[in-house]
Parts: structure tokens; C-alpha cells; sequence
């Protein structure tokens, strides 16, 4: 007998995605069911308990990050990857501090959000608690506090530049899975050009200077060659 | 109605003089006045005339530079809205698209082309957000060396397969001091050189010359990039500027005609100039400046 495939809730207004996307989730092995607002999202997902929610951001009558509220204000930790509709980085933030375990730029590709969805189920499926929704995280020595953007090393403080926090902040929430850094550029910068990505080694230099981290024998930022950063040191709630 | 106003005096001494004909006031005012005392008072009254005129028409050249400033300001933010709707509702649909043609054949040619045609359509869309997002962005200011950057510039632009035998030749003063760090965003700064020189590299060819040289003014630090490429029509250069413009003489190269405007979204968020100087078969230079 096979495992049962993962059941994913798509949310999304436009009939159009739900027809286009559905269909390209069933074929990538989850088991879909749709709604097309805030209502029907929080109805269907009362019913069918879905593994995870794929959720739109801008919809009518209820919006996502309301329903994305509501299911965190009711004790719900199933994984949300929010696909947000503006780009401005407080959006992304405030994505992040709302208990999205993810999110995606309109237009995306396909593939990366299966990708995502993927290494959000292992990372449930191997027992990590969903850091989503999470303030204060902790990995070791280290600690930090997202709301109060406040980075500790052993008890005490140690600043960074925002870009480097949002950057630390992202790992840390996706701790051992392998990011690239087009991808870091896209949810921490919001740039989508892949010619900037000496910027992201530019900011891990300067994190793990300030991290006193040692890039050959690396306690927290590991550097996957050719693909990207890895947070390899467990995360826990603090 | 201020040109009312100035009348309310005259009308005033009008209605009285009626009022004191009709009713026939007998009294007379004799005004005795030294003729030595006349050429003061008459060069005091045109001196106020002649005061009078320079204030309303400064006051006027105020009001019209004021008017053109806020015309100016109305029109970018008309034209971020526009761009963030156009953002906005073309997002939708791409999504549609990009997951609809997942669910077909990849091997397929006819898919593989129109996936081609839909990512150039999301990179414009992404363009064009970052574009109207830039003019509202919280800046992540720290003193960026400007000397540094145009290096770390142009090596990146060297890992670039078309660009890597390309040679830049950098100058920046060492004597009697370097350049003095600007307060800046770095990555922003990096993304406006990076668009800069890669044009130098894209409109010019192998033999061609790339300089990249940096100079100190008063309060501020010039950049400038230089090319002995293949140059801009003079009558094109008013519009390199402008979203989405893309000059004759470049139409075999690619680009989203998004890259200039980027730049000058950039600088203009430093508090900086940006200018094109350019002549047809001879080169290009641009010229950015920014505060210290």
C-alpha cells in the first residue's frame, strides 16, 4: 500500500488559477480540493483538514491573511504558503509575522511551489514544529526576536543591519533546507534579477562576521556549493 | 479676485468723493509742499511702483515653478499607480498561464516557446513592480565605498558568460585621498552601476573602450561610466529616460527599456543626478552624482 498523498486546499478567486493549478498539483501527488474565498477556504477547511493551504492573498469578502489569522488565532498550525499579490517587502514580512510558513511573488513557477510544498510536508513529517507565526526563535547560542528585529550570541546583543537580520530571519525559518540564493533574493530583497546575486554573499559575509561563523567549519550558515545557503543547526522556539 | 481686492481702495475713495459732492462739502484741502522736496517724493512713488512690479512677478515666477513642481510630482505618482494597477492585473492571469502550460507537454516545441514568451512577460511585470515600488522603499542606508562597488561591479559582471573577456579599466584617486564614502543603499547602488556598465558592455564591441572613474566635487561624489561604442541618436537621448523607450539602434541587442529609468529611480532616491552624454559612433558617457 502507498502512503496516502498529502492533501493540499488551494484558495484562489480567479477560476482560471484554481483550473489551471489544481490540476498541476494532482499531478505533482497531492490530493487537491479548492475554494474560491475566505469563506469557502475556512468551510472547506473545517471539513476536509488538509495537510497544507495554498492561500491567495488579495480575494474578496475574506481576504487571505485573514483567514491565514483566523485558522492561528484558533489553534491551527497546518502549514499556510501564502501567494501575496504585492511585492513590497512589508508585505513579505508581515507575511512571515503572521504565520505564513511561506510565500510566493505572483507569477510564480509551478515547479518552486511544489518545491516549497515539498520541504514544508518533510519538514512537518519529520516532527519539526512549525516555526511559523513564531517571535522568538533560538538555535544554539543563538537567539533572535522577530518582532523586535534583536539578535543575542550567548545572552548578549549584537546588531545587524536590517538586510542581514531579514536574511538571518528567513533562514533561520527554513532551517536545513537548501535555499538559493535567487530565491533569497526574491523573498528577502525582492529582486527577482539574477545578476544580483553577489549581493546575497555580500550579506552572508557580513552575517556570519557578525555571527563570528566560520564558513569552512560552519555552526549555523553552511554554504551548499553551487545551489545556495543552508541553516544547519536545529531551531526551536525560544 | 486678488485683482479685485487692489481696487477696494479706489472704490472706497470714489463712493466717498460721491457722497461728499452730492452733499456738497464745502471744505478745500491746500497742500503747501517745497518744489527742492518734490524729485524725493516722486522717485519714492516710482521706486514703489517698480518694487511693487518685481515682487508680483516673482511672486508669479513662484507660483508657476510651484505649479510645474506639483504637476511634475502628480504626474510620477499618477504614473506609479498606473504601473502598480498594469502590476496588478496582468499578475493574475501570467499565474494562470505558467500553471496551465505546466500541465502540457514540456518536450513539445510549440509549449516550450510560449513558456519562453510567459517568462519574458513575468520578468517585464517584475520590472515594472520594482520600478514603482523603488519610489517608495525604505532605503537601507550605510556608507557604501563607491571604488569597492564599481569593482565588485564589474567582476560580477565578469562571471557573465557574454561579458566575461570584457575589459573595464577603473579610476578612482588614491592622491591626495580616495573618495569619500556616500550614505547609501547598497544594493541599490550595485543594481544601478551593474545596469550602467553592462549597457557600456552590451552597446559596444570587443575593441572598444570601458572607463569607470570617480571624482570629488563640492559635497558630492561623480561617477562616471564611458564608452567608445556605438553612441545614441541625438534626437533618442531625450528619451533613454523613459519606461519601456528603446532606441533604433538597439533593437538587435536585448533589453526591457527598463534598465535606464531603474538607474534614474535609484540615484534620484540618493538625493542624485544622473546625465547622458552621447554622440552616434562615438561612445557614451554617463555621468551620476551623489551626495556625500
Amino acid at each position: 500500500m502507498t502512503a496516502p498523498r498529502p492533501r493540499v486546499l488551494l484558495v484562489d478567486d480567479e477560476d482560471a488559477i484554481r483550473d489551471n493549478l489544481g490540476p498541476f498539483l494532482e499531478r505533482s501527488g497531492f490530493a487537491v480540493s479548492t475554494a474560491a474565498d475566505g469563506e469557502q477556504a475556512l468551510e472547506s477547511f473545517a471539513r476536509d483538514k488538509p495537510d497544507l493551504v495554498v492561500l491567495d492573498v488579495l480575494m474578496p469578502r475574506l481576504d487571505g491573511r485573514e483567514v491565514l489569522r483566523r485558522l492561528r488565532a484558533s489553534e491551527q498550525w497546518t502549514p499556510v504558503v501564502l501567494l501575496t499579490q504585492v511585492g513590497e517587502s512589508y508585505e513579505r514580512a508581515a507575511a512571515l509575522e503572521e504565520g505564513a510558513d511561506d510565500y510566493l511573488n505572483k507569477p510564480f513557477d509551478p515547479q518552486e511551489l511544489v518545491a516549497r510544498i515539498r520541504a514544508i510536508l518533510r519538514r512537518t513529517a519529520a516532527g519539526v514544529p512549525s516555526l511559523a507565526g513564531t517571535t522568538k526563535l533560538a538555535s544554539g547560542i543563538l537567539s533572535i526576536d522577530r518582532m523586535a528585529r534583536r539578535t543575542w550570541l550567548a545572552g548578549a546583543e549584537i546588531t545587524l543591519t536590517p538586510k542581514a537580520f531579514s536574511l538571518l530571519e528567513y533562514l533561520m525559518t527554513h532551517p536545513d533546507e537548501v535555499i538559493s540564493r535567487d530565491r533569497l533574493l526574491s523573498s528577502v530583497w525582492g529582486f527577482d534579477f539574477p545578476v544580483t546575486s553577489r549581493a546575497v554573499d555580500h550579506r552572508v559575509a557580513e552575517l556570519r562576521k557578525a555571527l563570528g561563523d566560520d564558513s569552512g567549519d560552519p555552526v549555523w550558515l553552511e554554504t551548499v556549493q553551487g545551489l545556495g545557503y543552508r541553516f544547519v543547526e536545529r531551531v526551536e522556539r525560544a | 479676485m486678488r485683482y479685485a481686492l487692489a481696487f477696494v481702495p479706489l472704490a472706497l475713495g470714489i463712493a466717498l468723493t460721491t457722497v461728499g459732492v452730492v452733499a456738497g462739502d464745502p471744505r478745500e484741502v491746500v497742500v503747501g509742499y517745497s518744489f527742492a522736496w518734490l524729485w524725493f517724493g516722486l522717485g519714492l512713488l516710482a521706486s514703489g511702483i517698480a518694487l511693487a512690479l518685481v515682487v508680483s512677478r516673482a511672486g508669479r515666477r513662484r507660483a508657476v515653478l510651484a505649479a510645474r513642481a506639483e504637476g511634475e510630482a502628480a504626474q510620477r505618482e499618477n504614473q506609479a499607480r498606473f504601473l502598480s494597477r498594469l502590476d496588478h492585473e496582468l499578475k493574475n492571469p501570467l499565474t494562470a498561464i505558467r500553471a496551465g502550460l505546466s500541465n502540457l507537454d514540456a518536450g513539445d516545441p510549440t509549449v516550450e516557446s510560449i513558456d519562453g514568451q510567459v517568462l519574458r512577460l513575468s520578468r517585464l511585470i517584475t520590472d515594472l513592480r520594482k520600478l514603482a515600488e523603488l519610489r517608495s522603499v525604505t532605503l537601507d542606508l550605510a556608507p557604501v565605498d563607491l571604488s569597492e562597488l564599481a569593482t565588485e561591479v564589474v567582476d560580477a559582471l565578469g562571471d557573465t558568460p557574454e561579458h566575461a573577456a570584457r575589459a573595464v579599466t577603473l579610476g578612482f584617486p588614491r592622491a591626495p585621498r580616495p573618495l569619500p564614502a556616500v550614505r547609501g543603499d547598497y544594493d541599490l547602488l550595485f543594481l544601478a552601476l551593474y545596469n550602467l556598465v553592462s549597457n557600456s558592455m552590451k552597446y559596444s564591441a570587443a575593441s572598444d573602450t570601458i572607463e569607470v572613474r570617480g571624482s570629488e566635487g563640492d559635497g558630492t561624489v561623480t561617477l562616471e561610466i564611458a564608452d567608445t561604442g556605438r553612441g545614441i541618436p541625438s534626437d533618442e537621448i531625450a528619451r533613454v529616460w523613459e519606461e519601456l523607450s528603446r532606441g533604433r539602434g538597439a533593437l538587435d541587442v536585448a533589453g526591457s527599456g527598463l534598465g535606464l529609468p531603474f538607474v534614474k529611480a535609484v540615484i534620484e532616491r540618493h538625493g542624485g543626478t544622473v546625465n547622458l552624454e552621447s554622440r552616434e559612433r562615438e561612445g557614451t558617457l554617463v555621468r551620476v552624482t551623489l551626495p556625500v
